[in-house]
């Protein structure tokens, strides 16, 4: 059998162009990096139906091949980049709205369909949505899912995964499973069987393993990545589409900033807020001239409500702000970075490369970050923004702008991005989210606990670690040929040398003297040992993790950094 | 593979590595929705050149056919996150497949038959004259006669019959408005734009200044365009038409709504005619026409406008422009097709657009599909919509 037979042949591509294009998401990398994963999928699929997507999965796990789930690839932690090769399940044909029902302020969609679509769909009805990502114009509402973490409407509502009220997803044993609320018309549901089948066995394999409380199942799922499980319906809860007055705040330092913001959340609770630090605003082509904007810090944000708690709110923001001898800014200005929220990558022009960077801290310790993150990146051209959350924290998106096609200051200023994971840690934060690039943070990211239940589920689920392999949980690298390359040299010097004065070194003289004797002192004897060497060094590389690989690399590419980048 | 900077010379060598990989440009490619792989998408095309510029991607036939298919229709470019103007990228990439001898053998045809013919179908300028068959007594006054607006059909509205009665209702209209008008005939000859399609931009300005000379001997002010790509055409590259700004570039509907706004049109009660105003993708998203041909539209009693979804700057393309009709015309149908579909879920009987290749994409969508719909240009609307002079409709209050 062969794939096409699977999800029918238009479904499938094996060209070139197609494998490389569908094997990146939003994030240039640098050639290294494909020393420690692979470059491209094997084959792209796009399967048009759930039984379809489930014979795939049995497919994959006979022939022992790595299946990734995709959506429109606009994250850019390397979720859905491929690791070990294999096959790609581009889940964007698996689109359609499925069930809305005011009443009940729900809505089930297929995974694939992308947040603007769903957006547009329920704006013509009287609603909206509590949460949708900033990459809303192509996001899939399954990718957002999968990875979690903060969007428009967070401010209010928290995290998107406070806002599904359920599932339905494939597991990688090709288990088809629904976890919490799964609304859908009872006449068209025609997998109603199996997914009961599916989430019996799965809520049996969690009561044994202690683990099964409904909401650690749908935890499993949502925000890991698709490590667990391949999304395909999703029901969130939706909210009436209420007034919406969006605002703008501009300030001289990001002190002013962090307070009126911490007040208007206080007083307020608005929809959405978000600020602009000044190396971004400065970015910005359109405010250039400016005077009230360019390079000042900038807090936007709107308010869904009533009109009659709107007009309050207005009032309260209004006076906080001159409180704090900010400016208030006028409404086409405030609608102007409403209508920004969905376009963070605008300022990629003066790049043209980008390198992400993010993390979540806590509000008050905004402006201490900013600075610390100047400091450390002031060689480097940076842009910062981030979204406040409903519980103190908010993120703080670091892009660096940089050219890859200066090939080797792009590569060892790759650290960067590492180095902002890092500082979130000094500071009492995580990392914004874990992917493949995060994945040695995903033990503070999930917490202890969860982590391990989610590891001990992995292993239950998928002990040949083939849907979405390496990413939250780590795995061996796939070498490139350089890293190979580099590992045989590494033994083979290390060998030739241990051989040569390793005894003397350690003081064994009955060796030393062994070794000089005419025994062993021929070519052919150097040679072999520092071959075994080199071996061994390709053993080595090839045992390797990804989170020792990184490890290792990281400091590496810093000491370069440092010495060597301008 | 060696490295290839085949852009720079267009100043464009920066614009893959400007893409940020949004995803927003591929989301809403007509080509995309058809074909489905990211590989015929603007974003994944952009990533395949940045692929040929690095030395990994070969610049060949299967690259060059890719690049073709693509309607050109603007809307790549007003999406994009970081305002890279994709559909002059794709001109440019389209002008080094040219010089590379790799274009498609159709597109190669139409830029020789503008080249040689002065027209896109291998015609000559006496067939210009074939629309202003029947009303030969109304235009004979009119042609070359020294005014100040000139009426520019475009090759397709001149040559192809089906459009002829486009013509013949601008011209009505103009009577109607004692328009002081004049016609280039077949003095006229190719606008130009197939030449940008197909990459060459040599010659672009010469097939625009052919038609300037005639123009402005006449003392013309104001031009009236049938097709707005001859409006965009010229706007772009015709050296007089940037540097000068005493002509007025119209198209259909903005020169109509000005004879309303001069209260020079009346309309009769039309029988409860539901429209629905299709965008062609050059008047929304370039020369931004949205407004007038609504507004045209409410002005004509009894008839109806409802939105499509979606419309205006987010119009989906015909399928016909950037010569896709030619270069792949079944792939250029399915996409007509599917906004046919647009059409069947609003209660409209009739679309109503300004723009030929829009109208000639359409009847053969309706061909194919069997959707019973009548598509008008809005010029037909306004010409069939007048109220006859002997009740009332002079131009007098």
């Amino acid at each position: 059998m062969r794939v096409g037979d699977i999800v029918g042949a238009d479904n499938v591509s094996v060209t070139r162009e197609t494998c490389m294009m569908y094997s990146r998401d939003v994030t240039s990398l640098p050639d290294l990096a494909y020393q420690i994963v692979s470059p491209k999928f094997d084959i792209i699929t796009q399967p048009v139906d759930v039984p379809s997507l489930q014979n795939l999965v049995w497919y994959a796990i006979d022939n022992n091949i790595p299946l990734v789930p995709r959506g429109n690839g606009t994250s850019g932690w390397g979720g859905a980049i491929p690791t070990r090769a294999g096959i790609c399940v581009d889940v964007s044909e698996l689109n359609k709205i499925l069930y809305f029902n005011e009443y009940e302020e729900s809505v089930t969609v297929e995974a694939g369909i992308t947040w603007r679509d769903l957006l547009s769909f329920l704006e013509r009805l009287g609603f909206t949505l509590p949460v949708y990502p900033s990459s809303a114009t192509a996001a899939t509402v399954g990718g957002f899912v999968a990875s979690g973490g903060l969007g428009i409407g967070s401010t209010k509502h928290g995290d998107i995964l406070k806002q599904v009220k359920g599932i339905e997803a494939i597991l990688p044993n090709g288990k088809v499973v629904r976890l919490g609320q799964v609304h859908l018309n009872p006449q068209e549901d025609t997998l109603l069987e199996k997914a009961e089948k599916g989430t019996k066995w799965l809520s049996d394999v969690l009561s044994d393993m202690g683990l099964g409380t409904p909401e650690q199942e749908s935890k499993l799922i949502t925000g890991t990545y698709g490590t667990l499980g391949i999304i395909t319906k999703v029901t969130l809860k939706t909210i009436p589409n209420l007034q919406l007055i969006p605002f703008a705040c501009s300030f001289e330092s990001m002190d002013d900033l962090v307070d009126v913001a911490s007040k208007i959340l206080a007083d307020v609770q608005p929809y959405f807020l978000r600020f602009l630090a000044d190396n971004y605003t400065s970015k910005l082509h359109t405010l250039r001239n400016l005077e009230l904007e360019e390079g000042k810090y900038i807090l936007s944000g709107a308010l869904l409500n009533t009109i009659y708690q709107n007009e309050d709110d207005i009032e309260v923001i209004k006076e906080l702000t001159q409180k704090s001898e900010g400016t208030l800014l006028d409404d086409n200005r405030a609608w102007f970075y409403w209508s920004e929220r969905l376009y963070p990558l605008r300022i990629k022009r003066h790049g043209p490369s980008l390198v992400p960077a993010e993390m979540l801290a806590p509000l008050e310790m905004l402006p201490e970050i900013l600075n610390r993150t100047k400091n450390e990146l002031k060689k480097s051209k940076v842009a910062i923004e981030g979204t406040l959350s409903n519980d103190g924290t908010t993120s703080f998106m670091v892009w660096i702008l940089d050219d890859e096609r200066n090939r080797f200051s792009f590569t060892i200023g790759w650290y960067r991005s590492f180095q902002i994971a890092s500082l979130a840690e000094q500071f009492g934060g995580l990392p914004y989210a874990v992917g493949l690039w995060n994945s040695r943070h995903a033990r503070e990211y999930y917490g202890d606990q969860s982590f391990e239940n989610l590891k001990k589920m992995k292993k239950k689920l998928d002990p040949h670690n083939l849907l979405n392999p390496v990413k939250v949980f780590g795995g061996r690298v796939t070498p490139g040929k350089i890293s190979l390359t580099a590992g045989f040299m590494v033994g083979f010097v290390v060998a030739l040398m241990t051989f040569m004065f390793g005894p003397a070194l350690l003081g064994i003289d009955w060796l030393v003297q062994l070794l000089n004797s005419s025994l062993f002192l021929t070519l052919p004897n150097y040679v072999l040992v520092s071959l075994i060497g080199g071996v061994l060094g390709i053993v080595v590389i090839k045992a390797m993790t990804l989170n020792q690989a990184l490890a290792i690399g990281i400091p590496l590419l810093r000491i370069a950094s440092k010495i060597l980048r301008k | 593979m060696t490295k290839q900077d085949f852009l720079e010379k267009y100043g464009q060598q920066d614009e893959p590595y400007v893409c940020a990989s949004c995803g927003n440009c591929t989301l809403v490619c007509p080509i995309f929705k058809d074909l489905k792989w990211e590989s015929y998408g603007p974003r994944g095309k952009l990533h395949i050149v940045k692929s040929i510029q690095e030395g990994e991607g070969e610049f060949g036939e299967d690259f060059a056919r890719r690049v073709f298919l693509c309607n050109l229709c603007e809307h790549c470019t007003y999406v994009c996150t970081t305002g890279i103007n994709l559909d002059r990228f794709w001109e440019v990439t389209r002008a080094e497949i040219r010089k590379r001898g790799l274009m498609p053998t159709p597109a190669q045809f139409v830029l020789d038959s503008v080249k040689s013919r002065g027209d896109i179908m291998w015609m000559g300028s006496a067939d210009r004259l074939l629309w202003m068959e029947d009303i030969e007594e109304v235009v004979k006054g009119r042609i070359l006669k020294p005014a100040k607006v000139a009426y520019f059909p475009g090759c397709n509205v001149a040559l192809k019959a089906q459009l002829h009665d486009v013509a013949r209702s601008m011209v009505k209209i103009m009577e109607y408005a004692e328009v002081d008008y004049t016609l280039l005939a077949d003095k006229e000859v190719c606008c130009g734009a197939p030449l940008g399609w197909a990459g060459n931009f040599e010659d672009i300005n010469e097939m625009a200044e052919k038609n300037l000379e005639t123009i402005l001997s006449l003392g013309v002010e104001t031009v009236v365009f049938s097709c707005p790509s001859c409006i965009q055409t010229w706007k772009e590259y015709s050296k007089y038409v940037k540097e000068e700004n005493n002509l007025a570039l119209l198209t259909a509907s903005q020169f109509i709504k000005r004879l309303l706004r001069e209260k020079r049109l009346k309309f009769e009660e039309q029988p409860m005619v539901t429209v629905t105003f299709h965008d062609p993708c050059i008047s929304a998203r370039v020369l931004n026409s949205i407004q007038e041909p609504r507004e045209i539209i409410d002005d004509i009693p009894g008839v109806y406008n409802v939105e499509m979804t979606p419309s205006q700057e987010h119009t989906r393309c015909c399928g016909s422009h950037g010569l896709l009709d030619v270069v792949d015309p079944v792939l250029s149908s399915r996409i007509a097709e599917k906004r046919l579909r647009d059409v069947t879920v609003t209660p409209a009987t009739r679309v109503v657009t300004e723009c030929p290749r829009c109208i000639l994409g359409f009847e053969l969508a309706k061909f194919t599909t069997g959707y019973e719909m009548k598509v008008q240009d809005i010029t037909q609307l306004v010409a069939e919509s007048l109220l006859p002079r002997s009740e009332g409709g002079d131009t007098e209050e």
